[in-house]
């Protein structure tokens, strides 16, 4: 008796200095995703002081919308490429790092400086690298290579991708670096002795023990797509036309400028939606592979 | 150490990787290296100089004009005030929450854990609308406090995870030979827990800071009085309005930059420890 009721001062205690955090984050983070919910079936203005009922109006918008449907094409190829990319150059760059190589410390630091960069200044540099640096760089090269890819709707895209693989693939092949560097050397051995190749080892030995770093790249890497917006106010602002607009700048863009805080609190609950489908996906999947071994 | 290294057998391939590498980097670096360049320029050497030239003498005077445009005495102040007081309290709760979800295995610690989580999946980025109606409802918005407090809130989620994957560090001996002496649950981790994490805290704090000093929405959306703007509105300010003064603004990027990037060569080994926490099995 005198033992539990102590028990249970002590989770009283803790459960104290839990608190304040949880009721911070309960305001700043909880509420906002119920608040968010029960402006999408409004039509509210975002000034008025009603807020007008429409139901699921404004979901059933989202689908016949051709900017919205446009915001999220956009956003959805962004992310697949961007994460599919990343995860690939991360890891070569890891494997490139834990190898044989002089001068390591110093290509490591450089390769992630970018990422320390305000993504709002990435867009700003990166403007000037394509209209006037790397022309210039054409120039002394005497190559002939176009590089106004923020100049088309065509190559917007892969201009933008190019300035994320620029600013965090060094960030994300931290990750990679740290998971082969707890790679036990002795599973290595042991796969030579079986004579497995060198092939035969990277898929057998080093991807299956990399996969607590999957985890973390594949998932980190996703969401860090699906919410770019920085990036986008200061290189493209969104355009050409419209072909760079992201989800989230889409969002600012209808509620915000365009008076739809309804409208655009809808759309922010289909990037959460979206957000959650796929990271339960995705930690399903690669947490079912990790527990497998 | 070649365990398995890229192609690192014959001599050749390794040079070959070597020259590879030194490329990759110099194209990483290139960006970095133009802001600063171009931050020296005149007007003339910029409109009609090879942009990959050196000034022929540099313009120290960009700095002058860009501390004058960003308003350095009042945004530094208040992008330092707002990272420091943010990262401060996020220390603090983290740490305070991470140790009792690590201490308690009950139902309502486990849960509180997941709750936390949800932060992580869901990014502000996703609830600016609802966050920025919040703040106006209750008079945060325009106030010192109220984006601190904002701050807090959306960086929480992820210094959690952070700090509950560091509380392995914390030996409990140490904690139940403290509770055996009558300390209370807050004496102990205020003078046994906090102490031990300090390692955990620096990267905790490197983490933290880079991303609250380095944000344009929040700061965007919550404050519209210029006494209280940040660095990186002023900035965004400056390249949308005055166009015609692209040198000083470069320098304003460097401004921007340089302190954090100071924070991180102090705490460069912190910061890799927290980038790859959880990310090695065990």
């Amino acid at each position: 008796m005198h033992r539990s009721s102590l028990q249970l001062r002590s989770r009283l205690e803790f459960a104290s200095l839990e608190l304040p955090g949880l009721l911070i984050f309960t305001v700043g983070v909880i509420l906002p995703i119920g608040l968010d919910f029960a402006y999408s079936l409004t039509s509210w203005d975002g000034y008025q002081k009603g807020w007008p009922w429409v139901g699921l109006a404004n979901y059933a918008k989202i689908f016949r919308d051709s900017q919205t449907l446009a915001a999220w094409w956009f956003t959805i190829r962004f992310t697949v490429l961007n994460t599919v990319v990343q995860n690939v150059l991360a890891l070569a760059l890891a494997l490139v790092f834990n190898g044989e190589i002089k001068g390591k410390t110093a290509y490591r630091t450089i390769m992630f400086l970018p990422c320390l960069i305000a993504p709002l200044v990435a867009g700003y540099i990166w403007l000037r690298m394509y209209s006037d640096v790397l022309p210039a760089l054409n120039a002394l090269l005497g190559t002939r290579i176009n590089f106004m890819l923020f100049g088309s709707g065509r190559t917007v895209l892969a201009g933008l991708l190019i300035v994320n693989q620029w600013q965090w693939a060094g960030y994300w092949m931290l990750i990679y670096l740290a998971g082969l560097q707890s790679i036990p050397i002795e599973l290595y051995e042991a796969a030579r002795v079986d004579g497995a190749s060198r092939v035969r080892q990277f898929f057998s030995v080093t991807v299956p023990m990399l996969a607590p770093a999957f985890t973390i790249c594949i998932v980190g890497i996703t969401i860090g797509s699906l919410r770019v917006y920085d990036l986008m106010v200061s290189s493209t602002g969104g355009g050409p036309g419209r072909s760079s607009t992201s989800i989230v700048y889409h969002i600012f863009n209808t509620a915000i400028a365009g008076r739809q805080y309804g409208y655009g609190s809808a759309i922010s609950m289909s990037l959460i939606a979206v957000l959650l489908l796929i990271a339960v996906a995705q930690l399903g999947l690669l947490r079912r592979r990790e527990v497998q071994l | 150490m070649s365990r398995h290294g890229a192609g690192g057998r014959t001599l050749a391939g390794r040079a070959a990787i070597q020259l590879m590498m030194t490329i990759v980097a110099a194209l990483t670096l290139l960006p970095v290296l133009e802001v600063v360049n171009l931050s020296l320029k005149t007007k003339k050497e910029l409109y009609v100089g090879d942009p990959l030239a050196l000034p022929q003498r540099p313009m120290w005077e960009n700095y002058a004009t860009a501390f004058a445009r960003l308003k350095i005495g009042t945004t530094f102040f208040n992008t330092f005030f707002y990272t420091a007081a943010s990262v401060a309290a996020i220390a603090i709760l983290a740490s305070a929450a991470a140790w009792a979800i690590a201490r308690n295995k009950s139902r309502f610690f486990r849960f509180s854990y997941i709750y936390f989580m949800i932060g992580i999946l869901i990014p502000f980025q996703a609830l600016f609308l609802p966050i920025y109606t919040i703040g106006f409802t209750l008079r945060l918005t325009n106030t010192r406090y109220g984006i601190i407090l904002m701050y807090i809130a959306v960086g929480l989620s992820f210094c959690v995870f952070l700090m509950t994957s560091f509380m392995t560090q914390v030996p409990v001996e140490l904690e139940e030979a403290a509770r055996m002496d009558g300390c209370s649950i807050y004496r102990v981790f205020a003078s046994v827990v906090l102490p031990l994490l300090k390692p955990a805290l620096a990267t905790l704090v490197i983490l933290q800071s880079f991303n609250t000093w380095n944000d344009y929405l929040m700061a965007s959306l919550f404050v519209s009085e210029t006494r209280l703007k940040t660095m990186t509105v002023f900035l965004q300010q400056l390249f949308s309005t005055t166009s015609q003064d692209y040198t000083s603004a470069m320098a304003a990027i460097v401004i921007l930059f340089a302190p954090i990037m100071t924070l991180f060569v102090a705490l460069q080994k912190y910061f890799i420890k927290g980038i790859t926490a959880g990310a090695v099995k065990g």
